[in-house]
């Protein structure tokens, strides 16, 4: 009876995929099992029970031009198996196997590899981390959202005309969507901006020293926002740069994901790897370039620097406002004199001064 | 022609104002610039910087930490790219999200999620409202920004390349209820503008819970707490005429018939009690 039972429930529950599947017109291909259907409302959603407000609208626009449009919604949300179904109590596992069979690979594409460099990291949840500490872990959806594909920049690939030449021999829906998934990728180091990098390790994470200090990191770490923000590169950074070095740029490899203290002999930025990291970017660099102080600050405890740094503030900051202040003594003097300050015929000064 | 005794500068050329000008707007910024760097960026001295984080400490908010901590929580959760779609000012907001909020539907875990989602199309009213004997209530469109919206509205359309529902321009028209007396349409929306609601909105902070519930009560005179069930709407035979709404010939199959009708059926028959308990 048992049996008849489940075999009963299973044909359910497939009829009403297939039902909802069948019934109506696809919103985008990848939404094989139409969960769109219902997904693609903006007001879908409702305040949890602690209250908070949760939104289960998925964007069926924004979605298609995603890498993972074409991933079924139940190859990452595997826990669902009715419709409508119960509340969703489980998080994705992002180590699954998803139906997708990628280019020159039989195997069933999983991120699996990438996470399991990611748990060797740094921010992997080791089992003699205290609970405090892997709470404060991050996760794969705690960095990455769904991502977007973006155009390349065109300096770099010319988007549009090798496109053209695929479309010689390719149908151009296919060929699109695997062009902008190589082409998404070809950029620094990441598909992210260098400001999009530094904002991502810097919010609510490394800039919170209380937090970083409630998880014991070490002093350099405690400080690593502050003086990456007074550094060269943070600099440049924040005032736009898109070559500058972020945080991704010196800790990790390609892999991104690699990043370990600086003392572990896998840290692309262990005294033995430093000069191979700097030389990504400064090509000459050696031993002994790769010995200036990157995250460096400035205290009295490094007096030469600190009397440099200082130095050279004093000149930078008294060029300027010593010019300004010198056109505002002008401006003073001459409105003392009496002579007026209007803008026509001629000059900005006009009249005689009072002086003899 | 040089006059003796007059000042030189007289005879600036026009480029000269020009140059002088740029040159006053490049010094501004600079100095506007270095200001900021010397005294509140994280990427100089910084040294007006602790004053400004005693400032904030000050004026810190628990309940408003923890709100934009959870805001940005849940859009990590989402992992889908959520979208701030724009918002109705404060003052022309239902007057039932004043206390109902714009995900008013909690109790039937089954089905709020649901139910929420169709806020995006219906105001509260829509379904809520108690009808009068002997008045029809007839659906149109409302938007409380525009007295006569003409569309596209959203859902009322498939996008034809990409089979997704059309975006369109107007975001905030959603199908309200009327009572027809005659040729009139009288709204049967409670607006905040009205002047329970005026009044309730600037006593409400000294009332007492008790009298609170009690004014509350006057608000759902005319407001029934069960909605209306599924087919009334998603049916050939519903209340609402979908073509008179706008909506295409595709659309209106879906939703009388296909997907969503097709849906209901398979939830009437799903939560059957114990349909699944052996």
């Amino acid at each position: 009876m048992q049996h008849i039972n489940y075999v009963l429930k299973a044909s359910l529950i497939l009829s009403l995929f297939s039902m909802a599947l069948i019934s109506s017109t696809p919103a985008v291909a990848a939404d094989k099992e139409n969960c769109l259907m219902c997904h693609k409302y903006k007001q879908l959603g409702r305040i949890d029970e602690d209250g908070r407000k949760r939104n289960y609208s998925v964007d069926e626009n924004i979605y298609a031009n995603t890498t993972h449009r074409n991933v079924p919604c139940r190859d990452c949300h595997s826990y669902i198996k009715k419709l409508p179904h119960d509340p969703v109590t489980e998080e994705v596992n992002c180590a699954n196997e998803c139906h997708i069979k990628p280019p020159f690979s039989k195997e069933n594409f999983s991120h699996k590899n990438i996470i399991e460099v990611y748990n060797n990291s740094a921010h992997g949840k080791k089992d003699d981390d205290s609970q405090a500490v892997r709470d404060a872990k991050p996760h794969c959806k705690y960095c990455h959202l769904n991502p977007l594909y973006t155009m390349v920049d065109e300096k770099r690939v010319a988007f549009d005309t090798t496109l053209t030449r695929c479309l010689n021999c390719h149908e151009r829906k296919g060929v699109t969507q695997a062009y902008k998934h190589i082409t998404h990728r070809l950029r620094h180091k990441t598909s992210r901006s260098p400001q999009e990098i530094v904002q991502l390790c810097s919010k609510n994470c490394h800039e919170d020293i209380d937090s970083m200090k409630s998880l014991n990191v070490s002093r350099e770490s405690l400080e690593a926002v502050a003086t990456y923000n007074q550094s060269v590169h943070g600099k440049s950074v924040a005032l736009g740069s898109q070559e500058a070095a972020d945080c991704v740029s010196c800790h990790a490899t390609s892999a991104i994901h690699d990043i370990y203290k600086k003392d572990d002999p896998k840290a692309t930025v262990h005294k033995d790897k430093i000069a191979n990291t700097c030389k990504q970017c400064h090509e000459d660099a050696n031993e002994q370039f790769a010995k200036i102080d990157v995250h460096s600050k400035i205290d009295k405890e490094k007096p030469v620097l600190y009397v440099a740094n200082t130095s050279l503030h004093f000149v930078f900051y008294g060029s300027v406002f010593g010019l300004v202040g010198l056109m505002l003594l002008e401006t003073f003097g001459r409105k003392k004199d009496g002579i007026k300050w209007q803008i026509r015929r001629g000059t900005t000064w006009r009249g005689k001064s009072k002086r003899k | 022609m040089k006059v003796a005794g007059k000042p030189k500068r007289l005879e600036h050329p026009k480029s000269v104002y020009i140059i002088g000008f740029i040159f006053k707007i490049v010094t501004l910024l600079v100095f506007i610039g270095v200001t900021y760097q010397v005294t509140f960026s994280h990427h100089g001295p910084g040294l007006l910087i602790p004053m400004k984080k005693k400032m904030d400490e000050k004026q810190r908010s628990a309940i408003l930490d923890e709100v934009r901590q959870q805001e940005a929580y849940e859009k990590h959760r989402h992992f889908h790219n959520t979208v701030e779609y724009p918002k109705l000012p404060e003052n022309v907001q239902p007057v039932c999200y004043i206390c109902h909020s714009d995900y008013p539907h909690s109790k039937s875990k089954k089905v709020r999620a649901l139910l929420n989602m169709h806020t995006q199309f219906f105001v509260c009213e829509t379904c809520h409202i108690e009808t009068k004997e002997g008045v029809d209530l007839v659906y149109k469109w409302y938007n409380p920004l525009n007295e006569d919206p003409q569309g596209p509205f959203f859902g009322t359309s498939y996008d034809s390349d990409t089979g997704n529902l059309a975006e369109v321009e107007d975001q905030f028209s959603k199908i309200a209820p009327y009572y027809r007396y005659g040729e009139r349409l009288e709204s049967a929306l409670q607006i905040q503008d009205a002047p329970l609601a005026q009044d309730y909105m600037n006593v409400r902070d000294k009332l007492t819970p008790e009298q609170r519930d009690n004014v509350k009560k006057k608000f759902h005179v005319s407001i029934k707490p069960k909605g209306h069930d599924c087919k009334d709407c998603h049916s050939k035979q519903g209340i609402l005429v979908y073509n008179d709404l706008g909506f295409s010939l595709n659309r209106t199959v879906d939703l009388q018939q296909l997907n969503i009708a097709g849906m209901i059926t398979k939830y009437e028959k799903f939560y059957i009690p114990k349909l699944f308990s052996y």
